[in-house]
Formats: structure tokens, sequence, C-alpha cells
């Protein structure tokens, strides 16, 4: 038998700067034994949820569960409360939503692949990547007047309306962001450091990605064809032009590449949605208390996020569970570590885009 | 949402018959506190590219007593088991406290149910 150490990378890694550890046992320079602790920031926002706070009150809440995708957790609260409740919103309310949600994703995947970069020894594309990631930042800060953690979805419909000359600038910035985008796809498709050196690194099979339940753009760069944006009717995305991006190579540069595209088919949603905006209010006043149970999911820039509402027909609810895209995935992460060589770890660790904060609600 | 009742000696045997990997997506183990020290154990699950479609297995349990492990049939659940240990404080078998709480944590912290 080989001679077997053990090498961990967290809590604290200059490759991670989120609290996770994973602990990999190494013969040589192969990983063949993971382990995993992601429970150093647990919060107790579940328990929050059921013994200090209101249902109508709870959406804003669930918003500090994550930085990165506040509005995802705002939109799958405030959706399972509407579903209980019963009620339909305004087309335009609907329309809002997705922009938000879309507009989420995009400084999202913009996050993750200037980390990649920078993971890659590419700091100048990090720089590159970040500063253009301004713009969307500027952008949320016009629709909702925050950069992060967005109080922009609420029961009933959103809180905040766009005018026309908003929608102009938007669409202007959307423009401008597209071209930039392009530019990315031709650095990560030809630049040695983004593209050769991650081919066949990191692999995911399809048919691991089923076994292990794996989501989004971790389960569509393996040809998994799953996403909730496909499997939901609660808002209009066959209106607004969505298209699931796939790749089969299943590795870290197929991961890098289906983030690329789904930040192209981001943007002409949100174009789709600013040229088409309905008439009409954006808000809708619900009556009534959450009763009953329900299941609602939806798409966070890292995957299926779904949360679970128990209500009993007061003000207080019985039960909130948070079911969060990294937190589902730890044990694809460590199957695809496993045979994997250590120097590679740090790059496929930053290709799953993990979120510890929606890790440890 | 489709809720099916299944006691606890049969769920293993249930889901077994029930998940087809390719067809049905396993989103999570969850837990919900009832009365009496009892606690609703859900296995849920949604099927690939159709809409809307969540099937949830359910099971009425005691707090003590021991919910079989579905890791051999579901490997990604072994996650969810850990986290549901750890927040109702309950015995599913094979899975470990400490996922989130350590020892000096308050233990059981969404369990319903005297201590």
């Amino acid at each position: 038998m080989k001679k077997t150490i053990n090498i961990p990378i967290g809590s604290q890694h200059i490759a991670l700067l989120e609290p996770v550890r994973f602990k990999f046992e190494c013969e040589n320079e192969k990983i063949v034994g993971v382990g995993s602790d992601v429970g150093f920031v647990h919060r107790g926002i579940e328990k929050a949820c059921t013994t200090k706070f209101k249902f109508d009150g709870i959406g804003y809440v669930v918003a500090r569960v994550c930085g990165l995708c506040a509005i995802t957790h705002s939109m799958t609260y405030t959706a399972s409360i509407e579903k209980l409740i019963g009620g339909e919103i305004t087309q335009k309310a609907k329309y809002l939503r997705i922009l938000l949600l879309e507009l989420d994703r995009v400084h999202s995947h913009m996050l993750c692949l200037s980390h990649t970069c920078e993971n890659a020894g590419f700091e100048a594309m990090f720089m590159r990547i970040m500063g253009d990631r301004e713009d969307i930042m500027e952008i949320q800060e016009l629709i909702t007047g925050n950069r992060v953690q967005f109080d922009y979805i609420s029961i009933g419909g959103v809180n905040r309306d766009i005018d026309a000359a908003q929608a102009k600038n938007i669409l202007a910035k959307l423009e401008l962001l597209k071209h930039k985008v392009l530019g990315y796809i031709d650095e990560f498709t030809n630049n040695w450091s983004l593209s050769l050196k991650f081919k066949g690194i990191g692999v995911l099979t399809l048919d691991d990605a089923y076994r292990f339940n794996t989501i989004g753009p971790l389960a569509r760069a393996s040809g998994l064809q799953a996403d909730v944006r496909n499997e939901i009717d609660y808002l209009p995305y066959d209106e607004v032009g969505f298209n699931m991006q796939t790749h089969s190579d299943g590795d870290i540069n197929a991961r890098n590449l289906v983030r690329l595209s789904e930040l192209l088919n981001s943007i002409e949603m949100c174009n789709n949605i600013l040229e088409g905006l309905p008439e009409g209010e954006i808000f809708t006043k619900l009556k009534g208390k959450p009763k009953g149970d329900t299941v609602v999911r939806f798409e966070a820039p890292r995957g299926e996020l779904m949360y679970y509402v128990k209500g009993n027909g007061s003000a207080m609810l019985d039960r909130v569970r948070i079911k969060t895209p990294t937190f589902s995935s730890i044990p694809a992460f460590s199957h695809v570590f496993m045979g994997a060589d250590y120097a590679d770890a740090p790059a496929i660790l930053a290709s799953f885009d993990p979120c510890l904060s929606c890790t440890a609600k | 949402m489709k809720k099916i009742e299944v006691s606890i000696e049969s769920v293993r045997e249930k889901i077994k018959e029930f998940y087809d990997y390719k067809k049905w997506h396993f989103l999570t183990l969850n837990g919900v506190a009832l009365e009496d020290d009892m606690l609703e154990i859900q296995w849920i699950f949604s099927e690939y590219a159709v809409k809307n479609e969540i099937v949830v297995y359910y099971a009425h349990v005691n707090c003590d007593e021991v919910i079989p492990s579905v890791v051999d049939i579901i490997p990604s659940a072994i996650i969810s088991q850990r986290e549901i240990v750890d927040m109702f404080g309950v015995n599913i078998e094979g899975s470990e406290k400490g996922l989130y709480l350590d020892e000096d944590s308050q233990q059981r912290p969404l369990r319903g149910c005297s201590i």
C-alpha cells in the first residue's frame, strides 16, 4: 500500500475566500479520499424564519442568506407564499422579476469567471471582468436602489417600477456588456491559461451528473439538460427568450463556456424584457395568510434553489426549509475531486463557483 | 405537489421502486416538527424537463425512531441526511452528527418536541 498524506484546502485558503474545508487524502499527487466541512458560519436563518419574523417580512430576511443570489432567495420564498395564499400578480411584475433574476445571474457568473482567471494566474483578466461587472451593479442599483441584497420583490409584485429613460439607459449598458462578453469568449476559448490548461481537468461525466443529482452550470457542462427555468411556470421564461445552455465535455473549460453562453442568453432576455415590458401595475394586494405546505424552486446562478414552506393560517410559519445549490452539490464536488491531481484542486474548486454564505444559511 | 405517505419501515423499498435516477431528480431530505414528539420526514423529488412535477414521499416518525438511510439508492442524499440529523437531533442510519453544529452549539434547533 502506498503512503498517503492528508492535505487540507480551507477553512481559509487563498484559492477560495469562503469558509469551507476540504480534506484531501493524497497518494503522491493523486487525490484518493475527500472529506468536507461546511459548518463554520451557520446562522440559523431557518429557525429565525419561524420564531422571529412574520411571513410578510421573511422575504427580506431570506434575501440576507446570500449577497450574490439575494433576489433568487426572496423570489423563491415570495412565490411560495403567493402559492399558499392564492392570487395572481400582474404580467409586468413577472417580467420585472425575471429582469432582476437574470441581472443577478450575469453579475454572479462574471464574479465566478473573474475568480477562474485569478486562479489561473491571469490577473489582468480578473481585473477586466471585475471592472466590467460594475456596469451590472450600477444597473441593479438603478432599478432596486441597492448594488447587492436587494429588497425588490414583495408578496404581490415588485417594489419599484422603471421608466422609459431608465430602460433606455439599461439597454445601452447591456449592449456594451454584450460586446465585452464576446471578448471574454474569445479569451476563454483561445488563451492557453483559460482553455487548454482547463481541458480534461475536473471532469464530471453525464452519468455521474445524473447519479449525484447535479444542478446548475456544473450539470449543464456535463450535458445534463436540467434548468429550473425550463421546469416551472410561475414566471414566463418561454416568452422572454430563455434557451438552455449545455456542453458535453464536463470539465472546467466546459463549465466556463456554459457560464459565458448563459451570460449572453441572460443579456438577451433582459433586452427582450425591456423592449417588450407590458403595461400595468407592478403590485397586486394579496390578502390572506399562508395555510398548507408547498415546494417552490428557482434557478439561482449556481443551480436549483428550493424552498419548502408550511403555514398554519397565522402570521407565523411552521417551517421554512431552504435547500441551496452549493449545499446539495457537495457530494458531486467530492466525486469530481477523486482521482484528480492535488495541484488542480484549487482550479476545480473555483469552477464549482461555491457559495458558503448560502450553504451555511 | 404530490404527497405520498409511507411507513418508515417501507420507505426504502418504496423509494427504490420509484427512483429512476435519469427521470427523477432528488431535491432534498426535509424534516417538519409535529406535535406530540413526532416528526414528518420528507424525501422530495422533481421530474426532469417536466413543469411543476414535484413528488414528496413522507413518513411520520417518533423523535427517537431510527430512520433508514437512502444513500445506497441516492448517493447525494448523504449531505441532507447529515443536515437533518443536526437540525432535528434524529438518528439516521450511518449519518454522523456535526455537519453544522459543534458540541457546544444549541442542539436540535428545529425540533419542536421536548428534549
